[in-house]
Formats: C-alpha cells, structure tokens, sequence
C-alpha cells in the first residue's frame, strides 16, 4: 500500500470527477440523436478495476447506478484476464444494465502498464435497436426479444481493431443506421477521454496511489452515509401503490411495495409484496429497482457530493425475482419506466415516516401524447412525442414546484408552443397552470398544466403515456392527494371523451378538432389548517384559490 | 484639450479607473473600495485621478448594476401582459431539472407574481399572420388595471412577435397613451427571436431593471453635467461591445455581462500586438474566477445566457465564472474532504489575515503564510497583514482537524483553489472542440499574477502573460472597445426552400436599423463595419451552428457554398458531419461595429535599469522545502530582463510567483511572460 495524503487524494477525487465530466462533454459534443445531445438520456461514468464507481457525470440518476452492474457482469462473462487496451464492448442485457434494450451501454478496459486498473463507460438511450416500436418504449410488448437485439457484452473492438462483422449486423439490424453509428462512435470517444484522462492520471500519481486514494475516498464517503443513516431513526418502514394496468392485462392493476428497515447505520430496501412479473413491459429490472434505492439515499442524505462507490455500502436492496421490480428473461421490459417513477415516489414516501423533513409527497405521474400521421396518402408524416410537465409533490417545509418535467426525464425540457407550431400542424390554444389536482395541504402541492392543442390537419391519430389513475400521488402527514392526469378531446361537444387511461391509438383527429392535456399536480404535505394565511392569502390573490375555497378549505378569511 | 480616455470598471471589491492619455500614450490608474452608493465612488475615483473633466473625450463603463439588480432580486414591481391563453409561460418555463439528486428541486420564482400577469385577445401564427386580431379595448383595461397596481414596468410578450411586432407596438401606443410614466419593453424591441418562455424572460429581466438602471445612469449623467464634461459615456454590453448611455437605459439587460467583459476584450487586443492569436483569458478576483477563450482573435461568443437560471437572449461573451479567487474559503466537508470556494469572504470580513475579524482561512492566508505575499507590501503599503491571524485560521480550521503541518494545508488549499481553476479551463476549452496546451494564458485580476505558474504547469500550457498593471487589466481592456449593436431576426425554414429575396428583403430591413443606429451614434461611414451570420442546423436539431454570411450567399439561389461551411463548421464544432441531411435556417444575425481609437500599447524606455531584485524571502514552493526566493520590484524591471523561478516580482496592486524550472521574460511593452521551461 502505498503512502497517501489527504491533499492528493482530494486532488485525485476532483480530478476524476473532472475527467467524468469531459466523457460526458465529448459524449454531447459527438453524438447525433438529440436523446442524447438534448434530452441528455444517458449516464457516463468511471470505475475502478473491480467496477466499483469512482466519479460520475450528470445524465440520468438511475442510468447512473447501472453502469457498474453492467461492468461487474462484464468481468464474470469476459474475465478480467481477458480485457486488452482498445477493447470496446456492447452491452444492454436488461439483467445487467437495469433499463430496457435501448439504453446501451459502451464500456472500455482502461490498463496501465499492461494492467487492468479502471474502466470507463457510457450509457446512453439510442435512437433504435431494432425492436417492434421504433426507438424503445413499446406499450404491448410481450417477451424481450420483441423490444430488440440483445448484445452481451459483444467487443466491437478487440485491442484496438475493429469487428467489422459486428458492426455491419448491427447497423443491418437498426432502422436509423446513421443515427445508431453516429452515437455509438460518440460513446466511443467519451470512453476513449475517460481512458486518457485516466492513464494521464496514472502518469502523474502512480497507478497504485490513485487505487489506495480512492479507496481512502471510499472509506470517507461510507463513513459519511453510515453517519447519515445512523441518524435516520431506527425501525421498519413500509409504503406501496398500484399501477392501472401492465398495457396487456388492461384489468389488472399491478403492486408495487418497499419495506424499509433501518437498523444502526445500515439500510435495507426490500421489495418483497410487489406483484409477479407483468404480461406486459412495464416490468422494471432489478438492477435498476436498485439503482434508484441508492440514488434516493444519496438524494435524502447528501444530494451535493460527487458520488462514488462508498456512498453506496451502507444499503442492500432486495427483491423477490419475477416480479415487476426484479423480472426474470425472457420478460418484456421496454416501458419499465411507470414502475421507476413509482420506486422513487415509494421510497420517499416510506422514509418519510422516519425523516419527514427530508421526504416530499409524491409527484404526478409519466404522462404525454403523440401525435402522429404514418400513412403519407393522409399528408406528410410526422411524429410528435411531447411529455408534459406536471406538478410535484409538496416539501416538508414549501409548497411543491409547479410544472417541472417527472423525475426520471430528469433535465429534459418541454416544446415551446412557436416551435411546435413551426414544425407541426397544430397550433396550441393554452399553455397554462392547471388550478384542479393539485394537493392540498399545509404546503400544497405544485400544479400541473393544462396545453390545448388544436389540428391544423386531417388525419392525426394520438397515442397517450398515463399512469396512477386508480391510485393518485398521495399527500403526506394530512395533506391531501392530488388528482388524475388527463385528456380531453373535442371538449365543449356532445361527442366530449374525457381519456384518463393509457392508450396507443386514437382518432383520426381532424382540422379544428382539440385535445387538452391537463396534468395533475403534486400531493400536498400536513394538515391544510395549519397552512400560514399569508401562503393563504398569497394564493387568493395570484388566483390559484378562490376567497370561499380559502375559507372553506384553510379557515382562512380573505 | 480632449484627448483623454477615462474607463470605470466596477467589481465586487474595487471600482478600478484607468485614464489613458492618447497624445502621450500614458495611464494613470486608481482604485476606490466599491461599498455604498456607486455613483459616489465613480466621482471618487475621478476625484483621487485628480482629473479635470473638460479635458476627456470618452468615458467607458463596465458596470454591475444589471447583474446586481438580478441577483439581489431588488428590481421594479413589474407587469407582464401576454396573449391570450399564455400568462403563465413565464412560470411554466421549460420543466427541466438541472439537479439531478435535489428532490427539492424548485426553478426561481417568476419576477412577475401571477397577479400582475394579464392576458389580451390577439393571436398571430408562426408566418406573422393575423389569426386573432389586438382588442384593443381589453388591452385598454388591462393597462389601466396595472396602472391601478402601481407596476413602474410593463413588459409585452406576445406569440410570433419575433415574425411580426405589430401587435406588441400597437399595445406599446396604448401604454404610452394610457400609462405614460410606465418603462415599456417589448419582447420584439429586445430579442426578435421565436421560444417565447426565454423572450419573455428576457424582456421582463429588461424591464424589471429599467428603473434601476435609467436612475442610475441619469445620476452619473447629470453628475457629470456639474463637472462640466462634454463628452460621450459610453456603457460596456455583454457582447463585449460598447453602447450609448441611452441605449444602455432602453435595453439594461445588454449590460447583463458588462462587468467581466472588458478584461476579455482586453486580452484580446493585448494578444493581437503580441501575435498571440488563440488565448484563454483569465480573470482572478476576490471572489470569482472567470474564463473566457479567444481563438484566432476573436472572443468567443453566445447567443443566451442565464442568471440565477433565469435565461436572458443576448448576444454574451462566452464567459464561465466559478467561485474561486483570493476570498474563497477553505473548509472541510462532512466527509473531512478539503474544498476551497465556492464561498468568499468578500471585503467584509475578507480573509483572516485582513485583520477584519474574518476567522475563516481563505486562499490569500495560504498565499501569505508560504511568503508569496509580503505583509508589508499588500496593495502597495496601503494595507498590513496579520500573518498569525492567517496561520491560526489555517491551522484550527484545516491542519489541525487533518493532521498535517500548517504549511502543507496552506499548498493543499492553493493546490485545490489552482485545480478547480484549471478544470474550469479545460471544460471551457475542450467544450469547444479545442486542446488548452494550444493556447496561451492570459493571467490578470489581483490574484491573478500569483495563479499564473501554477496553471501553465498543470494545464501543461506553454505560456503564461501577466500585463501590465493586472490589477486593472478589465479597465485598461474596456478602453479596446469597438461599438457594437446586435440585432436578430428568426426566419425559419430549410435552407432548400428558403428563397433568395426573403432573404434579402430581411437583412436590408436589418441593414436599414443598423444605419439608424450608426447615425445616432454620429459613427462616420469609414469607421462603419456590419457583419452578417446564418445560424442553421441539420433539420430536426435543436442547437445551431453560427456560419458567417458572405455577399456572395446572396447570389446563389442554392445556396451551395453556405451549406458547405455549415458541414465544414459542424464537423469541426461537433466532431460530425451530416452532408446528405438537409439543412434548416433558423435566425440571421448582424452585427454592426462602430471602430473606435484604441489605447496604443507602448514600448518602454530601453536600457537596464537595474536593481529590481530588492530582497530575498524564505518562502515554501512544494513539500515542506524553505527556499530563498528572489522578490523582484516590477517598476524596475526592464525590457528583455529574464528570471528564473523561483522569483516573486511584486507591484503595487498585484504579486507574480515563478515556480522553479519555469522562465520569465519582460516583453517589450513591460508585460510579463511566463515561460514552461528555460
């Protein structure tokens, strides 16, 4: 072991966190599908010889917890012996990277001086992978081998030379090859800056100082969370929910439950009572189901630090398999992401029975429509994919944010309404705050938004992401539950549909003919009695409550 | 005699003025403390220059006030009338969440409470088209309800207004008519570019300031009406251009930037006579560290920018900041990591050794108790500094709690503050498609003549310069500024469809602006430049490509020869290009110069004149070492003079460290150049 100090090994800290934040520069500079260059659905990070993470970029959170699982998994299929300098490998077996077949994950062995010491890896939504929906999120798959092609753990460079093979079957197998080809290469080059920075780093340091540093990181960071956990008040705590339906047992609502227990300053999640495996894609992997456990300890106990493997010690997640939070192959699994927004909201709302301060009541649900024409006989196609914001859920100490885009979309912003009317035919009508949903409490919580969109052509069918409509965002500590995303079409006329439940085809929609989205807001957090006359009073006057409401509700005269 | 150039610079310590005499090529600097009322500093500093007002051409200010205003949230009660259906975009914003971890997460709250937000029936489509046509009689009532609201601003956002202003000017009439005493900003006037959450953004930002800064300027206005100046006072903007003090109270928010900007406009013209084309340019100060990269000439630039997340459309120097300066605060984190910054201790209590009864230990202690400083000699005498109060803030806060010698906590804290400096280079530069060991360093601020070494070496640079009175670099630099207005106009459309003359037709209206404003700024025909840019992109992106526009694109129909230096840029800024994909024009930009005189950067006397080195001082470079390191006076320093590290040469308002192995060379002009190796 060689010797180190507490100052080099903070300069090793930052400097990986650095280099992890040019991967992910390199990966947004070069990649061609603006998943990743806009909605930024990807997660880039370095680990140790052994998988365990060093730093990470800022992607996707739960993308984030995924990519060590995937490189574990890659020493078992591949041997460590067995990795040489200018491998690339492919992998996204949802067993071993968590989400669903279109995140991809590209990693690269990182040696120094003939020794394998570091790997880094990228891990980002690509444009298609060949599956029945094109791009990956089919509502009514059945089996995983629909959703796409499965590599597992494929080099497509070995010691530098490329698979030509591989790469031709790939880009055969893709409905978008230029798109496909282009990120891949894009993940190429973050691994190769990762690799770079890393040797770069060795020269400077010495290989085994940078090794016997971050293991001191390690140490300090499991410290800390065990600190942090040690204070969490010992005991066990529980919550569960249940989603509307899996898109193929449309009657069928599925379970979802945690049961926490805290025990000195070790935590474990297990999610024993949640159903059994679904029929449909909603399936969520378990390596992801744990991936969010640690991604939500981090936010509850320190959402500032870099993160790295220490944090994670402290919490074990369990799960019974072939269920929908730990399927089992062949499941389907491509819309995974309903269970995952769940998994987080569930935590929260366990936890906050020992921490209130810390917890938020839950937030509103994955909800958008498309828009789309297929058939060119009908007009130009085109498709609109457009998730709306909606409303979170209260803070233990403020009312919830309003119209902020669901948690694992993470920094994905919405359309505004002069680009959509620029590149669509369809003019929006309103974009407004939606005043109806939103919890109420002694901090509310935030609202969701209504949008109108009118068709400026025939023939425009619409498909809509919805979930909770049984079981809405609930409050917490005597807050209110909020209410039901929905949409509603040809409003105002005798042939009105109220939509409130998942649906892959409606119309055709016509010139003239509307559709207003309305997401539901957040659900509120404490007693409404108890909220301050002044917030009271405040929201009387921007008008998000009426002076009889204020009354009715609050006690609060205005 | 008016032949006297006067620049005021304000930062978060000092206000910084530097007069330049143009017949005799000399400066003259000053600095005054920047608390309390700032238009009584800047006549401070003219005081203390002991300048006669009569004898100065121009005046140039980078001024705060804007990002202050922003910041502090102390702007004007604010209305905002939208269209119909569209009141609250300017709270929905765009739904993002930049903090991945945060389940706290909250975008910053409207400027505009939802109450003094109303909405008018009027309707336009993305051609400019009217659907819906201005009711006038609701926009009657809707002004005279803000009036009865006491708003001291309205800002006007309206849908496509950016395709076309009538209906926000028409409403702008109504205001004018109805409310007149109210500041009128109209989303169009500001940024004439489509994405309404960032317009609206933008022009409530601008009106929300308007008040603050139209008090401010017509304070120093008729102050210098007293004094008898005649001359102009021209307002540094964002874009690293200067602009009239009324154009400057109409459109504030040009100035967002106009702070850091001189320094990089400086560094810009300080590379061009040295024939240093590509720099970064690098800005130490108390509490921030700002960088920004000039590649072959030129700063670069960005068409948006933020504060506090609040997106501002402006034409802006690509400038990051981070919390790293001589201020910043050492601590240690609830994992006993170390960290320096992002907190200051400002000027008030500034750091320990400031004897200001500041306990915490900040970069300055570490600088002065390994000898870099001397106690003695701080802002040339004008301060003392308590080197215990420094070594007892190191040691109890940091070297105690981490078992190490207080030495070795004070190299860590400037070895920390130094690398997150550095990756703030690095980011900035390889973001950009570009390897900071190309490029040369440009080190100025008060502290920045002391991190100059260090960043060369750990960025592997292989030079460094430190100018002339560093100190006052961004002053001296807002004397390098040309005039400059931006306009925009979004035409969006693939570049296969879009025809000649609707090209044309927009640019000559554009040009037709850019003349007005010319004339308003009595700029003569020789001293006028306009330059025209094309931001396209690949059909379906989302972020473009500027490309300058040449006469010859409009000649060709095609527009073939366009298309190409799209791809060619693409391919350099992104790695990629997509030549069989089409193409998409999204905004025409122009910008017009108005040349100015600039400062001639003078050679100094020839001749050694001896006897720079005025003392040896043990101080502690790496590991636990004392060296004896010479202390150089810059004053007496000469042409062609070469040290070798270690070396200290010291100045009145700012220290230059040379670590060993590195090489320094006084330039011609007296500036500073540090060099990796002998």
């Amino acid at each position: 072991m060689p010797a180190i100090d507490p100052i080099t090994t903070q300069v090793i800290r930052n400097a990986l966190k650095a280099a992890a934040d040019e991967m992910q520069i390199s990966l947004v500079k070069t990649a061609h599908n603006p998943l990743i260059y806009e909605v930024h659905d990807f997660g880039v990070v370095l680990t140790d010889h052994l998988g365990q993470i060093l730093a990470e970029g800022s992607g996707l959170p739960g993308f984030l917890g995924c990519l060590p699982s995937a490189i574990v998994s890659g020493l078992k299929v591949v041997g460590a012996e067995n990795f040489s300098d200018g491998d690339v490998i492919l992998t996204n077996e949802p067993d071993d990277t968590g989400t669903h077949l279109s995140d991809v994950v590209v990693y690269m062995p990182i040696l120094y001086k003939g020794r394998l010491v570091a790997f880094s890896s990228v891990m980002a939504h690509w444009a298609d992978v060949g599956g029945v929906t094109p791009g990956g999120w089919c509502p009514d798959s059945t089996d995983v081998h629909q959703e796409g092609m499965i590599f597992s753990h494929l080099k497509l460079y070995e010691g530098g030379k490329l698979n030509t093979t591989l790469e031709r079957m790939i880009l055969k197998n893709v409905r978008f090859p230029e798109l496909v080809h282009g990120d891949m290469n894009a993940m190429i080059a973050a691994c190769h800056t990762g690799a770079r920075r890393y040797q770069a780093l060795c020269d400077r340091f010495g290989a085994d100082v940078l090794q016997a540093s971050m293991e001191a990181v390690f140490n300090q960071s499991e410290q800390m969370m065990r600190r942090k956990v040690a204070e969490i008040p010992d005991g066990i705590y529980s919550a569960e929910t249940w989603l509307d339906h899996d898109g193929i047992e449309l009657d069928k609502p599925r379970k979802i439950k945690v049961t926490i227990t805290v025990k000195g300053e070790e935590m474990i999640m297990d999610w024993t009572g949640s159903s059994e495996v679904a029929s449909g894609p909603i399936n969520h992997p378990f390596v992801e189901t744990r991936a969010l456990g640690y991604c939500l300890l981090k936010s509850l106990t320190a959402p500032f630090d870099p993160m790295n493997q220490g944090h994670l010690r402290p919490l074990t997640v369990t799960a019974p398999p072939n269920t929908v939070v730990s399927p089992v192959y062949p499941a389907p699994c491509d819309s995974y992401g309903y269970v995952g927004e769940m998994i987080i909201q569930l935590i929260a709302r366990a936890l906050s029975q020992a921490i209130p301060e810390r917890c938020p009541a839950c937030s509103y649900q994955m909800f958008g429509p498309y828009f789309f024409r297929t058939d060119p006989r009908h007009g130009e196609p085109f498709i609109f994919i457009d998730p709306v914001d909606g409303g979170g859920g209260a803070f233990p100490h403020a009312d919830g944010p309003s119209a902020l885009i669901f948690v694992g979309d993470g920094d994905c912003p919405n359309t505004p309404a002069e680009i959509i009317e620029t590149r669509y035919p369809l003019l929006v009508r309103r974009y407004a705050l939606n005043l109806e949903g939103a919890g109420k409490g002694k901090y509310r919580g935030g609202f969701g938004v209504i949008r109108d969109y009118e068709m400026l052509e025939d023939n425009i069918l619409m498909q809509l992401m919805n979930e909770n409509t049984l079981y809405p965002p609930w409050g917490l500590f005597g807050g209110d539950q909020s209410g039901v995303s929905k949409a509603i079409v040809w409003e105002g006329t005798d042939h009105e549909q109220v939509l409130t439940r998942r649906i892959s085809y409606f119309g055709p929609l016509h010139k003239g003919d509307r559709v207003s989205a309305r997401t539901t807001g957040g659900g509120g957090w404490g007693d409404p009695k108890e909220r301050d006359p002044e917030l009271v009073k405040n929201d009387v006057l921007n008008g998000f409550l009426s002076a009889a409401e204020a009354e009715k509700i609050y006690g609060v005269k205005v | 005699m008016t032949n006297q150039r006067l620049a005021i610079d304000v930062g978060g310590t000092f206000v910084d003025f530097v007069l330049f005499d143009e017949a005799s090529g000399e400066i003259c600097i000053e600095k005054v403390s920047s608390g309390g009322k700032l238009e009584e500093r800047f006549f401070e500093g003219i005081e203390r220059l002991g300048l006669s007002l009569t004898d100065l051409a121009m005046i140039v200010h980078g001024s705060t006030t804007v990002i202050n205003t922003i910041v502090q949230e102390k702007g004007a009660r604010t209305g905002l009338i939208t269209t119909q259906g569209f009141r609250d975009v300017l709270e929905l914003g765009r739904g993002n969440r930049p903090e991945i971890y945060n389940l706290f997460y909250r975008p910053p709250a409207p400027l505009v409470p939802r109450y003094l937000r109303y909405e008018v029936p009027e309707r336009l489509n993305r051609r400019g088209e009217t659907l819906i046509p201005l009711d006038e009689a609701a926009a009657r009532q809707v002004i005279a309800q803000l009036k009865e609201q006491g708003v001291l601003g309205i800002a006007i956002c309206f849908l496509h207004s950016y395709a076309n202003p009538a209906h926000e000017r028409r409403l702008a009439e109504l205001v004018a008519e109805i409310y007149p005493e109210a500041h009128v900003s109209i989303s169009s006037d500001i940024v004439r570019e489509w994405r309404e959450f960032e317009r609206a953004s933008t022009t409530v930002l601008n009106t929300y300031v308007k008040p603050k800064m139209a008090g401010y300027l017509s304070a120093l206005q008729s102050g210098l009406k007293d004094r008898h100046y005649t001359g102009t006072l021209n307002i540094m903007q964002s874009s690293g251009g200067m602009t009239s003090g009324l154009a400057a109270q109409n459109a504030p928010i040009r100035t967002l930037e106009s702070g850091p900007a001189g320094g990089v406009i400086g560094a810009a013209a300080l590379g061009a006579k040295l024939g240093f084309a590509n720099l970064v340019a690098a800005d130490v100060g108390g509490t921030t560290f700002d960088v920004a990269m000039i590649h072959q000439n030129r700063p670069l630039e960005k068409a948006e920018t933020a504060v506090n997340r609040r997106p501002v459309l402006q034409p802006t120097l690509d400038i990051i900041s981070i919390g790293a300066g001589g201020g910043s605060i050492a601590w240690l984190d609830a994992e006993g990591g170390l960290r320096v910054g992002p907190k200051s201790a400002e000027a008030a209590p500034g750091p320990a050794c400031f004897g200001l009864g500041g306990a915490e230990p900040t970069v300055t202690d570490a600088q002065l108790i390994l000898g870099y400083l001397d106690p003695q000699y701080y802002l040339g005498k004008r301060m003392t500094l308590d080197r215990a109060a420094a070594e007892r803030a190191i040691e109890t806060k940091i070297a105690q709690p981490l078992n190490l010698p207080t030495t070795e906590a004070a190299q860590g804290i400037l070895r920390l503050a130094a690398a997150n400096m550095s990756y703030a280079i690095r980011n900035i530069t390889i973001e950009r498609g570009h390897d900071p060991r190309e490029f040369s360093l440009v080190c100025f601020g008060g502290g920045g003549g002391l991190f100059a070494a260090a960043l060369m070496r750990e960025l592997e640079m292989a030079r460094a310069i430190v100018p002339v009175n560093p100190a006052t670099f961004s002053a001296w630099g807002l004397l390098n500024a040309d005039y400059r207005e931006d306009l925009s106009r979004t035409v969006v459309k693939p570049l296969k469809e879009l025809r000649l003359e609707e090209l044309a037709g927009v640019i000559s209206q554009m040009e037709a602006e850019a003349t007005e404003h010319f004339d308003s700024h009595h700029i003569q025909a020789a001293n006028r430049a306009v330059e025209l840019f094309a931001d396209l992109r690949y059909l379906g992106q989302e972020h473009t490509v500027r490309v300058p526009l040449q006469a010859d694109d409009l000649k060709d129909p095609l527009f073939a020869s366009l298309r190409t230096r799209f791809d060619d840029l693409h391919e350099k800024a992104y790695a990629h290009a997509l030549p069989h994909l089409s193409v998409e024009f999204v905004h025409v930009r122009l910008s017009l110069i108005g040349l100015t005189q600039k400062p001639a950067i003078l050679e100094m006397p020839k001749g050694n004149k001896g006897g720079a080195q005025k003392a040896i001082r043990k101080v502690i470079l790496m590991g636990n070492d004392i060296m004896d390191c010479p202390i150089y006076d810059r004053p007496l320093l000469a042409a062609g003079e070469r040290l070798d590290g270690p070396a200290i040469v010291e100045e009145w308002t700012s220290t230059t460290l040379l670590l060993p192995g590195q090489t320094l060379e006084v330039d011609p002009y007296g500036n500073l150049i540090l060099h990796a190796s002998h």
